[in-house]
């Protein structure tokens, strides 16, 4: 989000400080800047100019002479831009001045007629990129020949502050709350808004909200006699510096005051709101709704809208409709300042893909009370553009929201616990500093001896403060984090817990390393596509685990063994070369991974506390004991909804494959000499019992029908294992893996002539195995 | 003055023979065989004693000696030129410069460390060091580990923040490593301090900087009184360990639900010193990690009394610290599987 300094500078009084230092105070005490934009700089020698006439270029069609005003003296200069009229007012850049664009202009002839200056746009300017005509300088009261800078807003920096560094900050989403930031941190008083109106008698329409929870709050008003033409040239720049493109006065208005107050508004014509009449309600079945940006959307029961006594007027919260837009003849218009629930805006928005300045806003849960003061502001911005516009409502304000009906929240707590949180003492950290730096955030501070009472402002309350650590982050960021001193934690003094199946994949990733495989770490996604291609599967009853989501069509599911994703490192290995051995025959690779794969029986870990797995409804009560509001119930529907995870058991799984020379069947169909796959099965075999020696573990027997596999092991019979192959069985008798060749028919399907033999197994089953055999006394 | 006798000018010409032999033989090994020929058992000079009694009896005594005097003539060349055989190849061996480092190589192999793993091992030994568990913890997660214990409701933004995978059995895949805090919290009685590393999932399109699998680091320590004072220390200490470095740190307020006060840890950027540079986009700090005290939900859900005991966390992203570390320009070649790319490590 783009804040305006000069902007800012309205409320508080900021001389003395330099917006460019500023920046990064700003960033370790409120939220993080990206980027500090300078705006509208180097324009000092531009000056105001008043178009007296008109007249043809003797030598060119699309050039116009323009004889301009400035101030005691006139000028003739050669203009192409299409909007050039008598009457208008604009940037005047004399001859030898060069522009922050870049453009020097001469005192030159164009076209055979002398041409001693230049009419401006925005984009000459390095304004914006707005080039389609010259910038009219509407509302600038200056008398002509008046420096540009000094006739209207120019020369500001703009601070483009990181928009997730504020989600949880719905009063920074407005200029007001960065204001009143700022104002904190250089203890100035905060400007108020003068909110003051004079409104008409009632309003001529009937308004309901049939949906209190999605809107807490509607306030409207109906405003007669406006004029819609294009706002004045400050406001129209300080909309297009911030990132909104100016369309009238109305539009422009309820633009601004959201960018002010943080509310979004939205300002319906009042002719096509058919029967007078605003409900706010649930979508209907099969509505629609075409939106302001021309798509036709289909809604849904769980959105809100906006009706008028015939259907859906606007998303609420999100877009207005096309039906009730302001045109270029609206006289009359209803403004709609509301609060919405940021829940319902925020599944719409993404469930439609539209997300606006305004449900952006909505999302991060607005404080109710703005509605009134945004609605305020616009009908004040709108009478000052537009003196002769009357207010001919009151205004309305419906929904369950009042702010008597929502007492401000109280969090009680003590100085020292504060203080102790952030590792300070009363020295550092005084009673009155503390007092005065959360007044300065506009929370209530009520103090008996070291024991306070704290006020939330309502504008902190939607989300965002709520406990006594909340307001340890508000005193730790202005007092500064780096002001407190870095204190080493006094630890006892205890060995560190390591799981023994830890310690295990240590020992065998280095061995195997120091025996010279390669380690791989692979995704936990199978390829359905490699598996396609080598016709790799499991026997048809063996599920894998289903990701309902994939992020690409091969990435449907989990593994739930290694072997898949290894050989296809392997395979691409024995195209590639590996370790600055050409890929040619007898090129002989090795690569590991130790990694889990995923089996969808069901563990005996269900991803709960044990206490609301297995405790009884005392020990239940007794952990929930201090939990309340969606954090009681979220624990409450775990204990009844949650489901056993799947097995995650950690494997090791281990390839050596070796390339053989071409045949004259083609890649496909060479077969190896049995020496060869003997020769490989050898080396996977020595590898595992080296492995093994060095683990201190009794060695594997190789059996070629193994007794009951533990329940990590490795599927007995997936498509890729070939009959020459031995189970892997520890001395107590428990199968934890297997080694065997490749299957013949996955191996003719490789992209090379190959051979490959593999080794998977439990980690934890070996972890179990015993390090000697019994001896008979 | 009588003729020599005939036995005598045999063993005289004999002896001529055998010098020239001996002075002939260019090898250990002929003048070895030599040896056997002219002394050994069945060799030919203990030979010439069988022909005793073809002398002349008178004779008998000078010819053994004659014999004798060979035998012990021909063995001391033998040994002469055994030595100067001996003295020319030592000399050969020490002035051999045919040796050609370039060509040919012991069939040696050393297999390769996953670059993920190196760093990872390199900061389980720093945190155990200091009295970490190092621990483990699932990469299926339930909705309640991975959102609910961490103070993440159903509705809550950060539920799509980090957009996650969904399984057709209603759990996930991890989006943090932090969905091991609450488990640890039930795993081991407070006070306590860990790490627990390893795979996290993210749905999200990848790039050069973006990966769906990522790894991660979380640290989490439960103790009493904890502060933002330790956790300032806590971190100085632990990432100037793992950057091998004396790093300045800075807090600034970020915002994550399980933690309250939450920080962004930025370190001073080292290419520039803090000047601002490209590397750090003129900012003269590195946004690192996210960090902060444990919100007091979180201590509730691992059953914990907030008022008894608090704790910090963090979470470091191990891939990043990888990419850092050796300069990988794109995330994706840790998971890539290419051994052109892992060999080097």
């Amino acid at each position: 989000m783009l804040v305006s300094w000069r902007w800012l500078s309205q409320f508080v009084d900021t001389r003395g400080v330099d917006p460019l230092q500023f920046a990064g105070k700003f960033t370790t005490t409120v939220a993080e800047i990206d980027d500090v934009v300078q705006w509208g700089f180097g324009l000092r020698d531009v000056l105001v100019a008043d178009v007296l006439a008109v007249t043809p270029h003797p030598n060119a069609d699309k050039l116009r002479l323009a004889t301009v005003d400035l101030g005691g003296r006139t000028v003739q200069v050669v203009c192409g831009a299409p909007d050039l009229r008598v009457g208008l007012r604009v940037p005047f850049v004399p001859p030898g001045v060069t522009l922050p664009s870049g453009i020097t202009v001469r005192d030159g002839e164009v076209r055979g007629v002398a041409s001693p200056g230049m009419l401006a746009s925005e984009k000459d300017l390095g304004l914006s990129d707005e080039n389609a005509g010259l910038l009219a300088l509407d509302g600038c009261d200056a008398p002509a020949g008046t420096p540009l800078h000094e006739a209207i807003e120019l020369e500001d920096v703009l601070y483009d502050v990181d928009n997730k560094a504020i989600t949880h900050r719905p009063d920074l989403w407005g200029l007001y709350g960065v204001a009143r930031e700022v104002a904190a941190m250089l203890d100035k008083p905060l400007k108020l808004f003068d909110l003051s109106l004079t409104l008409g008698a009632q309003l001529p329409l009937a308004i309901r909200v049939d949906a209190p929870d999605a809107c807490p709050r509607y306030v409207c008003a109906r405003v007669a006699n406006v004029v819609v033409q294009p706002a004045p040239v400050n406001a129209r720049l300080l909309l297009r510096r911030l990132g909104t493109r100016p369309i009238s006065n109305l539009v422009d208005a309820t633009n601004l005051v959201m960018l002010e107050t943080g509310n979004p508004l939205h300002a319906f014509d009042a002719r096509f709101l058919r029967g007078n009449a605003i409900t706010v309600r649930r979508a209907q079945p099969h509505e629609t709704l075409t939106t302001l940006d021309g798509q036709l959307r289909h809604l849904q029961a769980h959105d809100c809208v906006i009706c008028d006594a015939e259907g859906p007027v606007a998303l609420a919260g999100i877009m207005g409709g096309a039906n009730s837009e302001i045109r270029p003849d609206t006289t009359e218009v209803v403004l709609e300042a509301a609060n919405f629930d940021a829940p319902t805006i925020r599944r719409t928005a993404m469930r439609l893909g539209l997300r606006s300045e305004s449900s952006a806003r909505f999302e991060k849960s607005l404080d109710p009370v703005l509605a009134d003061v945004a609605a305020r502001r616009f009908l004040k911005l709108c009478q000052t553009w537009n003196p002769q516009a009357k207010i001919v409502s009151h205004l309305a304000d419906i929904g369950p929201f009042t702010p008597e009906a929502k007492p401000l929240s109280v969090i009680r707590t003590t100085a020292s616990y504060l203080r102790e949180r952030l590792g300070v003492t009363a020295a550092e950290l005084s009673d009155a500093w503390l007092d005065a730096c959360l007044t300065r955030l506009e929370f209530q501070v009520a103090r008996a001896g070291d024991a306070l009472a704290v006020t939330i402002p309502s504008f902190r309350a939607t989300k965002d403060v709520k406990i006594a650590e909340d307001l340890i982050e508000e005193l730790g960021r202005h007092y500064g984090y780096d002001n407190i001193r870095s204190e080493a934690p006094q630890v006892a003094a205890r060995p560190p817990h390591t799981p023994p199946l830890k310690l295990l994949e240590r020992q065998v990733r280095n061995t195997l390393v120091h025996a010279g495989l390669t380690e791989q770490v692979l995704y936990g996604f199978d390829n359905e596509d490699a598996r396609a291609r080598l016709g790799l599967h499991e026997p048809a009853e063996l599920t894998r685990v289903a990701v309902r989501n994939p992020i690409a069509s091969a990435h449907t599911h989990m593994r739930r063994n290694l072997l898949p994703n290894l050989l296809a490192v392997a395979e691409a290995g024995l195209v590639q070369g590996d370790d600055g051995q050409p890929a040619r025959k007898g090129l002989n690779i090795g690569v590991f991974e130790i990694g889990r794969v995923f089996v969808p029986e069901r563990s005996d870990d269900r991803g709960l506390p044990p206490v609301l797995g297995n405790g009884t409804e005392a020990d239940v009560a007794a952990y929930t004991a201090g939990m309340e509001g969606e954090m009681l119930r979220g624990v409450l529907d775990a204990r009844l909804g949650t489901q056993p995870l799947p097995l995650q058991p950690v494997r090791l799984g281990l390839v050596f494959a070796e390339r053989l020379g071409g045949g004259a069947e083609g890649a496909k169909l060479v077969f190896p000499a049995p020496e060869v796959t003997h020769r490989l099965l050898q080396q996977a075999i020595a590898t595992l019992q080296h492995l093994l020696k060095w683990l201190g573990k009794v060695p594997l027997a190789l059996e070629t029908a193994g007794p009951a596999a533990s329940a990590g092991a490795p599927d007995a019979q997936p498509s890729w294992r070939s009959q020459l192959g031995f189970d892997l069985v520890t001395a107590d008798g428990e199968t934890v893996g297997y080694v065997a060749a490749l299957h013949p028919r996955v191996r003719i399907a490789l992209d090379q002539p190959a051979q490959a033999v593999f080794l998977e197994l439990d980690l934890a089953g070996l972890e179990r195995a015993p390090a000697f055999k019994r001896v008979n006394r | 003055m009588s003729e020599l006798p005939d036995w005598q000018i045999e063993i005289d010409q004999g002896a001529g023979r055998w010098q020239a032999d001996v002075e002939g033989a260019e090898t250990l090994e002929a003048l070895r065989s030599l040896e056997v020929r002219a002394l050994g058992k069945a060799g030919e000079i203990p030979a010439l004693m069988k022909r005793i009694p073809q002398i002349p009896p008178l004779d008998r005594k000078a010819f053994g000696q004659a014999v004798n005097t060979l035998q012990a003539r021909v063995a001391a060349a033998i040994e002469l030129r055994r030595q100067v055989l001996v003295d020319g190849l030592i000399a050969a061996e020490l002035t051999d410069a045919t040796f050609d480092p370039t060509v040919g190589a012991l069939p040696l192999k050393l297999g390769h460390p996953h670059p993920l793993s190196t760093v990872q091992a390199d900061i389980e030994a720093i945190f155990s060091s200091m009295g970490f568990h190092v621990l483990d913890y699932p990469e299926i997660e339930s909705e309640f580990d991975n959102f609910e214990a961490l103070n993440i409701p159903g509705w809550h933004p950060a539920r799509e923040m980090q957009d996650t995978f969904w399984l057709d059995s209603g759990h996930l895949l991890r989006t943090h490593t932090s969905a091991g805090q609450v488990r640890a919290m039930h795993e081991f009685p407070a006070p306590f301090r860990a790490i627990f590393p390893g795979k996290v999932f993210r749905y999200e399109a990848t790039d050069a900087s973006h990966e769906h699998t990522f790894h991660q680091v979380e640290g989490l320590m439960i103790d009493r009184k904890v502060s933002v004072g330790h956790l300032l220390d806590s971190m100085r200490t632990l990432l100037s360990a793992i950057l091998q470095r004396q790093v300045e740190i800075r807090l600034r307020p970020g915002y994550f639900p399980f933690v309250e006060p939450g920080f962004e840890l930025d370190i001073r950027c080292q290419v520039c010193a803090g000047e601002g540079c490209s590397a750090c986009k003129r900012r003269g700090w590195l946004e690192l990690l996210p960090c902060g005290l444990v919100h007091p939900n979180v201590l509730r859900a691992g059953g914990l009394d907030p008022t008894q005991w608090q704790g910090w966390a963090f979470g470091l992203g191990l891939s990043r610290l990888v990419m850092m570390r050796y300069g990988v320009p794109d995330v994706r070649l840790l998971m890539g599987g290419d051994l052109r790319f892992l060999s080097q490590f």
